[in-house]
């Protein structure tokens, strides 16, 4: 199909649908209510459910910091304290940027522009966080047997059970890391490619 | 109550518009209308902002694509869509099976192209001149001129690959 064979058809079909009218008076003005009500609900649910989660579990740590006796596990909850905190405010922000994509006023190369960019710095932060999800699974449990059952687990060792526990989780993580980051390697570069033909 | 009437006049008169940039941007009826229900949101939106500097149609253009480019960026994120009952546009005659294919493969053809090369094409079938496209997405005149170009040699493309399968 040639380029104005294209136009051609498209034009037919242009002038059959015009001859239709499908939407209402009511039905319109349903479509601006309808989203209206919903936008609040939408995009940053689940994240902002997980960053109250992580802020809550990080004010508990906060205050039980003094419990933490050793520089191994100072240096565990530190690490733990600085990903609870740190990364659901990155995501936030990064969802604030999305969303403020002004559609009414950009041009669509400047959609296309702003949504790559802030889709790619997204991306980049979840990707950081499959690294960081690893160290703070590690980091964690000691922490936890600190703070909730007062053991070093440095120390004390564990259970057979927790050992396998921790070794199949381990494998596990890294299973879903490797196929994490190749998704979000995929994801990131098809936003890079968009960015670099934008600059053609 | 102006503003509705006036919105509502201006909706009607364009929704062919909206129903096949809304279609070239989502694979089936369903999203289609979400991203339908979601321009028309948008252009309400944004109706109180519109001054008239430009012509209503490349206003409509602009934001339809607009709201296109940032349904595919935020799709896979959808919570729960409250979709509103109503009927697409039919753009063919259902006895007419030819144009129905012919444009099903038009669509699949366009489908296939990147998120700048859609908007473009689509514009371009549209009717709309270098200079109308260039204001409505943003690039110059000339960079339209180049990328219709490459497009039309990636179609030729595309249509070999789809006839000979190689």
């Amino acid at each position: 199909m040639e380029l104005e064979e294209m136009k051609t058809l498209w034009r037919e079909m242009s002038v059959q649908i015009d001859e239709q009218k499908q939407l209402t008076d009511a039905l319109i003005m349903d479509m601006t209510q309808q989203k209206y009500t919903q936008k609040f609900g939408k995009i940053t649910t689940y994240e902002t459910v997980g960053a109250v989660i992580c802020f809550t579990i990080a004010l508990f740590l906060i205050i039980n910091f003094n419990r933490l006796d050793t520089w191994y596990l100072i240096s565990c909850g530190i690490f733990t304290l600085g990903y609870l905190i740190t990364l659901p405010i990155l995501v936030l922000r990064s969802l604030k940027s999305i969303k403020s994509i002004h559609i009414g006023r950009n041009s669509y190369k400047e959609s296309i522009i702003g949504f790559a960019k802030a889709k790619k710095h997204l991306l980049l932060i979840q990707k950081l966080g499959i690294y960081c999800n690893f160290i703070l699974f590690l980091t964690c449990i000691p922490v936890a047997s600190k703070l909730l059952g007062n053991k070093d687990i440095f120390l004390t060792g564990g259970s057979l059970w927790k050992y396998g526990f921790i070794l199949i989780t381990t494998i596990v993580m890294i299973f879903v890391s490797k196929w994490g980051y190749r998704c979000y390697k995929n994801m990131i570069n098809s936003a890079e490619n968009i960015l670099k033909e934008l600059e053609d | 109550m102006q503003d509705k009437k006036a919105f509502v006049a201006i909706i009607k008169e364009n929704e062919g518009i909206i129903y096949k940039i809304t279609r070239v941007y989502t694979d089936t009826g369903e999203d289609q209308k979400d991203l339908y229900q979601d321009v028309v949101y948008q252009l309400w939106k944004a109706f109180d902002s519109f001054k008239g500097h430009s012509k209503i149609s490349t206003w409509i253009y602009r934001i339809t694509l607009n709201t296109a480019i940032a349904y595919l960026n935020k799709s896979k994120r959808r919570v729960k869509q409250v979709r509103l009952n109503f009927e697409l546009l039919n753009p063919i005659d259902k006895k007419d099976t030819l144009t129905e294919e012919r444009l099903t493969a038009l669509y699949a053809m366009i489908k296939q192209l990147n998120v700048i090369e859609k908007g473009i094409i689509v514009l371009f079938l549209e009717g709309k001149s270098y200079q109308e496209i260039a204001t409505i997405t943003g690039f110059s005149s000339s960079n339209v001129g180049t990328r219709l170009s490459r497009i039309k040699t990636k179609l030729k493309k595309t249509l070999k690959t789809n006839m000979y399968g190689t």
